[in-house]
């Protein structure tokens, strides 16, 4: 068995509808959905100490994941590390408990984790971080398990790291990094994620599939409009952009998109109206903007706003897991943000417009 | 030089005249030189102010974004992307020359780069990290802009401070003792022609 096979999780074929088991993780789901933290604890953390919060942390879910990196971190780090690793454990768990189409849906799905570490290892070893500093922004929470991202991060060159993954997707991609290109390969990474992702999504039959799509396409889209503010913002030239424009979008279609490029940037933000998005967004973008940061944050509320929206809708789907998924992505984020923004002695207004809840 | 150390000799008293000349054209100089140097000063403190104060603002803005940055995107993406950002800014030290006091010129490249030139991948990353990235890099411009100014502001200070003790050290210490030794010299001079005369006419009385 190779190294490879030895430390990736279980994954399966995408057509293999027959063999999932969504009754079963459906039930696991809502059962983990339950452990989520009510949307009420957010304000009364808001009003607490960062002793106070960590408290709460320790006691809560996380802290079996506060216990065993004790050892290793203290102050705000460890609290960081700890909601990355249980965060990392919930959806290995997710991957690990579903099978058939579903485990391929997940996977295909959480599959941003993995290229979230290729790229962190790729990096380091591009700056010569040591493996201890590599190792540290790793988080295991997709198909590679991290034995396995660790033994890359120990590995002397980038040439030998992309050997390792030579059974891997991401080979092809890879393969093209000559140690100078890194940005080029990122994006060519993150661009065949949301591919690969979209091509899973393509021709939905059933109901439930029809909603999932339109799920991952809305994050298509908000990713390029994301993309678009934050590129015609700094003066990037449009084929540029073009290049980094990503296919499958719900709203946004390459030919819908193609029509925006050659927009100075006032004019982009006007012919965004007719947009769905727009009623999100109209509040806070103007002709000319300085910081983008609001517009991102509504954004991302807007996109698990909208999952939340039908995520009832077919209990017995892949819907109610990716709703999950997001929640608690969003629960890791939001105690994030008021910890790490209590510690740098944000202003509360700051943290508070940062938040999702 | 006290001035009994002097030897009351004609040729004494033309080099104490010589150096007294020499002392006051030197003390001329040295205060302009010092009045100068204030000015100079004086001008650079207010660009110094400013500097300063632009300074502090960008470093509480970096301050502010990268705080967001952590919160939101978490400090391991801060750290993940830093790692892709390889390239250091080149300083260019170089150096000019104010009435004779020799101050650093800091002129720097590549401090700032365009968003797609930055080393990371655009579709992993979000706008904290571009603006944590913006406002650190306008942090850098002022540090080098207020080293520059800041180092040429010491320079001068110690400047003016060396002048204004050689000032005084002409004005109050110097030129006085070179006087009193003239005065001496001049006095003994005359003491021993009246000697002389004095011996002269005792020669002839006798």
């Amino acid at each position: 068995m190779g190294l490879l096979q030895k430390f990736t999780r279980k994954s399966s074929p995408k057509q293999s509808g027959s063999g999932s088991n969504y009754a079963y993780v459906t039930a696991r789901v809502r059962a983990m959905k339950s452990n989520l933290l009510p949307r009420e604890t957010y304000p009364r953390l808001m009003n607490m100490g960062i002793d106070e919060i960590t408290r709460f942390i320790g006691e809560s879910q996380y802290k079996q994941d506060v216990d065993e990196l004790a050892r290793t971190y203290d102050g705000v780090d460890l609290f960081e590390h700890a909601l990355n690793r249980n965060l990392a454990v919930t959806f290995t768990k997710l991957i690990n408990i579903s099978e058939g189409e579903l485990n391929y849906l997940i996977s295909e799905y959480l599959r941003k984790y993995d290229i979230w570490s290729i790229k962190t290892i790729l990096r380091g070893k591009y700056c010569d971080a040591s493996v201890e500093e590599i190792n540290d922004s790793i988080v295991s929470a997709g198909q590679l398990s991290y034995p396995f991202l660790s033994s890359l991060s120990e590995k002397e060159s980038y040439e030998s790291i992309i050997d390792a993954l030579s059974g891997t997707d991401y080979y092809p991609t890879l393969k093209g990094y000559d140690g100078t290109n890194l940005s080029e390969i990122e994006n060519q990474l993150d661009k065949m994620y949301y591919t690969g992702l979209s091509t899973t999504v393509d021709n939905p039959k059933s109901n439930d599939s029809k909603l999932f799509s339109k799920f991952i396409r809305t994050e298509i889209d908000i990713k390029n409009l994301s993309t678009l503010f934050r590129l015609k913002n700094a003066g990037v030239e449009k084929d540029e952009i073009a290049d980094l424009i990503l296919e499958g979008g719900l709203h946004l279609s390459i030919k819908e998109i193609e029509k925006l490029l050659p927009l100075p940037f006032s004019e982009f933000v006007q012919s965004l109206e007719k947009y769905p998005y727009w009623e999100n967004i109209s509040g806070i973008v103007k002709t000319e903007m300085d910081s983008l940061v609001e517009l991102e944050t509504q954004l991302t509320k807007s996109n698990i706003k909208s999952a939340s929206s039908f995520s009832h809708v077919y209990p017995l789907s892949i819907v109610p897991i990716m709703d999950y998924i997001l929640n608690k992505t969003n629960e890791v984020r939001n105690l994030r943000i008021i910890l790490r923004g209590k510690a740098a002695d944000l202003d509360e207004e700051i943290i508070r417009n940062q938040l999702v809840i | 030089m006290g001035a009994k150390e002097v030897k009351p000799t004609r040729s004494e008293l033309i080099e104490l005249k010589k150096k007294i000349k020499l002392s006051e054209g030197g003390h001329k100089l040295l205060k302009m030189k010092r009045d100068g140097l204030i000015l100079e000063f004086f001008e650079i403190l207010s660009k110094a102010k400013d500097v300063r104060s632009e300074l502090d603002a960008a470093y509480k803005k970096a301050n502010v974004k990268i705080g967001i940055a952590e919160a939101v995107e978490g400090r391991i993406t801060v750290k993940s992307t830093a790692f892709a950002m390889k390239d250091a800014p080149q300083i260019q030290l170089e150096s000019h020359n104010i009435m004779g006091v020799v101050v650093p010129k800091i002129e720097s490249s590549s401090v700032r780069k365009p968003i797609n030139k930055r080393g990371y991948g655009l579709l992993g990353t979000s706008s904290y990290i571009d603006e944590a990235v913006d406002s650190y890099e306008e942090l850098v411009e002022k540090i080098i802009l207020a080293a520059e100014i800041e180092t040429t502001m010491k320079k001068l200070l110690d400047d003016i401070e060396k002048t204004k003790r050689r000032v005084n050290a002409l004005e109050f210490k110097v030129i006085p003792e070179l006087t009193e030794a003239m005065i001496f010299i001049r006095l003994r001079l005359e003491e021993m022609e009246r000697e002389n005369t004095f011996r002269l006419k005792r020669i002839k009385k006798a």
